[in-house]
């Protein structure tokens, strides 16, 4: 794809523009984590590392980092285990019903979250008096079913068939080849759906919006509810922190497993 | 073999996500008992909600459009980057999408906040005795939203770029046109379908934003699904959450299959040759 | 005693195709004796590499019934047959080197470690890669992978042996070449081998019988020999190789043919192309080419187009030229309803 068709400079200025406007707030929310005022003035007129230490006292944040952490470890987890197998019958069985099955299990995508969450909270907590925490699990699951299909069949895709075939004909059993040469081949594929999943499951806010209340809380919920309250640069002190921990986990994610091949 | 695997999936969605939703938006229609409007009637009456949709479908559009109007020179400008940019352009591209909404939103509330950058600059300045409030306007939602969504916008358009077969361009150019005329008659249209998929993708995404509206918007400047929280919330109004919870699924569907048909309807019209319409398959 | 037994075969599409009724394979019965090598021939889509898979139990058939050794197989599900399969693409497993592909089977099997890493280092150096053994499939060539593959299905010792037109992907001189190897192990082997291809060639220099396939079900089932000069159906012919088929009533000549026989068929080389007025049917040269030894001529004659050939260095004529054909009849092939026909 060589150049010319547009002037070229129109071309670089709009992305020169898109890129700052994009990557300047992660820059801004930096510089505003480490400022030493009470308040958000901006540009501070010190820098001070009291903001970092402060986020590390606050109650709410402390216990709603466990929860988020759980939940994104057990939902994750519950993605995997139902979504792995329903993409290997997807990618390699021809059945009735096939598009429709697979229409169902990325409708979460469509569905606003905040639309399940209200109504996991109406119809599982209040009617069948299901615990929040389940209803949590359950809903943050949900959304991350899409992903987790859509990812391993991607890998599925690129996996020849035959190599299944070739395991049975010397004496595999179908889940025994399934073992021994599918999972070993789409490992990248896997371990990317695990690692969307988590960060989707960890940063998700409207299902988790109606599903949290008093002892159960997820770490962007007590972020938004401090915000309501408070006005110093606590947030933006830990929002850099989840900043650079999510670049270090893509960072690695990529090195290590192609990433980016496979979302 | 196939019902034993697909089963627990299945079962999962059934029960957990396709059932609450339905009779949450089943919810909407009825009212004491009997089937109807009578819910959505009630909720367009008050002119705060009508306010609130106009708001949120107007905001969408307009984020829409300028995630295209910076996103296609911006997607072109990546195509012709060099390899050794590409990548890191790509990685800058896509890792704000794995970033918390919330920490990419809070740098708008740095910066438009009563002391923030803009107001900082413009005090000093001297332009205006007070700092003016930027943050809960609809101009800061919609920069939200924008910055929110491009990657979006981006990630459809360069996609497209890249499928285009190779040197239709340069075909165009031999052929005796100028840049501008092969780039909207030949690269535009055949990338249509990249502008259709990150369009829909912003404007649905943009219309079921809870987060930047939310922090940017407040109270002041409600959307859509703030709305929705405050209702219940506040009001414990269920019908009129299950109303907008139905508008908000209603719109992103509308808009996908609009979008779909007009990609669909144009293409068939683009036969292989590129030049001679044929009947639609 | 047939060692492989098929009868009544039947299996449908997997999907229903539009235009094409009936079944991918369909009646189908063939038997092969212990040690043998036997080929299934024919085009694409003919359903020779449905009937393989059928047999190794990686397809469910509708109708019908397999024998292996005595014992009915066609039920038993496909890793309990015993049955080694080599594909087209190979497969080989692409995160195991050489020797865990071929020790696959093995491990399976729970061999002792001593004895399966003496019998799979045997297999890879039968195949001439014992030197590779720790080398990954995407590191070798072609060529090299085929014969990995070979060895990974021949180290489990199976009862029977599939390939599925292993050497289609080859390039032509290596795949004369692994014909010739092929041979070699099936005859060391002692092996029953059941080989699918769409070759003609190759069916006819590795098989002891060749079934030739068409729209599942079998034409003709015959010695190499049989297949070359006595085709039973026009298909086979034309498969074959059999450049000239006349219907019956539109030869290009007199002939006293018993009443059973439909078509006759000559191969071009019974067609000798000559000087215009000589005895015989005179045409026009349509086209020629160049064949290294002899030269391959189309000529329209009032009878039809016939392909015809003459020695290189003494066929003058070009296109448009007046020749005269000589048939010789002695080397038709008669093709007719019954099967006892003599050729001439």
């Amino acid at each position: 794809m060589t150049g010319g068709s547009r002037p070229g400079w129109f071309c670089a200025a709009a992305l020169a523009l898109a890129l700052i406007f994009l990557v300047g707030p992660f820059f801004v929310v930096f510089i505003a984590g480490f400022s030493g005022e009470e308040t958000l003035v901006f540009p501070p007129r010190s820098l001070s590392w009291r903001w970092m230490a402060h986020i590390f006292t606050v109650e709410s944040f402390a216990a709603s980092l466990r929860t988020s952490l759980v939940v994104a470890v057990v939902s994750t987890v519950a993605a995997l285990l139902l979504g792995v197998p329903a993409a290997y019958v997807l990618v390699r069985r021809n059945f009735a019903g096939k598009e429709l099955v697979r229409t169902l299990l990325t409708l979460p995508i469509i569905v606003p979250g905040i639309i399940v969450g209200l109504a996991l909270l109406n119809y599982m907590v209040l009617v069948y008096d299901m615990p929040v925490t389940a209803s949590l699990l359950v809903g943050h699951t949900a959304m991350l079913l899409p992903y987790t299909v859509r990812v391993v069949s991607g890998s599925l895709n690129n996996l020849r068939l035959d190599i299944e075939d070739a395991a049975v004909t010397l004496g595999a059993t179908r889940l025994r080849a399934f073992w021994l040469v599918v999972v070993p081949n789409i490992r990248g594929g896997l371990i990317s759906a695990a690692v969307l999943a988590f960060i989707t499951s960890f940063n998700q806010v409207p299902v988790s919006l109606f599903l949290t209340g008093p002892g159960i809380s997820t770490l962007p919920i007590e972020m938004l509810a401090y915000m309501e309250t408070n006005y110093d640069p606590s947030i933006a002190a830990l929002s850099t922190l989840m900043v650079l921990f999510t670049i270090i986990v893509v960072a690695g994610m990529e090195r290590f497993f192609g990433f980016t091949r496979h979302v | 073999m196939p019902v034993w695997l697909l089963m627990p999936s299945l079962a999962f969605v059934a029960a957990f996500f396709v059932a609450p939703v339905a009779a949450l938006l089943l919810g909407a229609f009825r009212l004491d008992g009997v089937w109807g409007f009578g819910h959505f009637s009630a909720f367009f009456a008050e002119p705060l909600n009508r306010e609130v949709y106009w708001r949120t479908v107007r905001l969408a559009g307009l984020a829409t459009l300028a995630a295209a109007c910076i996103g296609y020179p911006a997607a072109l400008a990546i195509v012709r980057l060099p390899a050794r940019w590409r990548g890191l352009v790509t990685a800058l591209v896509i890792l704000p999408l794995m970033v918390s909404p919330i920490a990419r939103t809070y740098a708008w509330i740095v910066l438009l906040g009563r002391n923030g950058l803009v107001n900082s600059l413009l005090v000093s300045s001297g332009s205006v005795q007070e700092p003016v409030p930027l943050l809960y306007t609809e101009a800061a939602v919609w920069l939200g939203l924008l910055q929110l969504m491009l990657p979006l916008m981006l990630v459809s358009l360069v996609s497209a770029l890249e499928n285009l077969p190779a040197d239709v361009e340069h075909a165009a150019r031999s052929l005796g046109a100028t840049p501008l005329q092969a780039f909207f008659k030949v690269t535009l249209p055949l990338t249509q379908e990249g502008l259709v998929l990150g369009g829909t993708l912003v404007f649905t995404g943009c219309v079921t934003a809870y987060i930047t509206p939310a922090l940017l918007g407040g109270a002041k400047v409600l959307m859509l699904e703030t709305l929705l929280y405050q209702k219940v919330n506040s009001g414990g109004d269920l019908p009129a959450a299950s109303v907008i919870a139905v508008l908000l699924l209603l719109t992103t569907v509308a808009v996908n299959q609009l979008l779909r048909r007009a990609s669909a309807a144009r293409r068939t019209r683009l036969a292989p040759s590129g030049a001679v319409p044929k009947a639609a398959t | 005693m047939s060692y492989l037994r098929i009868a009544g075969l039947g299996v449908a599409y997997a999907k229903p195709r539009k235009g094409a009724a009936g079944n991918a394979v369909d009646a189908l019965s063939l038997a092969v004796p212990q040690g043998q090598l036997v080929s299934l021939l024919g085009p694409s889509g003919c359903g020779k590499t449905t009937t393989m898979r059928a047999i190794a139990g990686l397809l469910a058939p509708a109708a019908g019934r397999i024998e292996l050794a005595g014992q009915d197989i066609t039920h038993l599900p496909a890793h309990k047959r015993d049955i080694g399969l080599v594909f087209q693409s190979y497969a080989l497993f692409p995160h195991l080197s050489l020797f865990d592909n071929v020790a696959f089977g093995l491990r399976l099997r729970k061999m002792d470690a001593a004895e399966l890493t003496r019998r799979t280092l045997e297999a890879l150096t039968s195949v001439g890669l014992a030197d590779y053994a720790d080398r990954l499939p995407a590191q070798l060539s072609g060529g090299q992978q085929q014969r990995v593959a070979l060895a990974r299905a021949l180290v489990i010792r199976p009862r029977l042996l599939l390939l599925d037109e292993p050497l289609s992907n080859l390039d032509a001189r290596l795949r004369v070449e692994m014909r010739a190897e092929l041979r070699r192990l099936q005859r060391e082997s002692g092996i029953t081998m059941l080989y699918v291809t769409h070759d003609q060639d190759e069916a006819l220099s590795l098989s002891d019988r060749i079934v030739v396939m068409r729209d599942g079900r079998i034409e003709q089932d015959d010695t190499p020999a049989v297949l070359y000069n006595r085709p039973a159906t026009p298909f086979v012919a034309t498969f074959m190789g059999f450049e000239n088929l006349f219907e019956r009533a539109r030869l290009p000549l007199a002939m006293n043919l018993p009443p059973a026989v439909t078509h006759v068929a000559w191969r071009a080389q019974a067609v000798a192309v000559q000087a215009p007025g000589h005895k015989g049917l005179q045409g026009t040269v349509q086209s020629r080419s160049y064949a290294g030894d002899r030269l391959e001529f189309w000529v329209q004659t009032a009878a039809g187009a016939l392909r015809g050939v003459a020695p290189a260095d003494a066929a003058p004529w070009g296109e448009g030229d007046a020749v005269s054909l000589a048939i010789d009849i002695g080397r038709a092939a008669l093709i007719g309803d019954d099967r006892t026909i003599p050729s001439t």
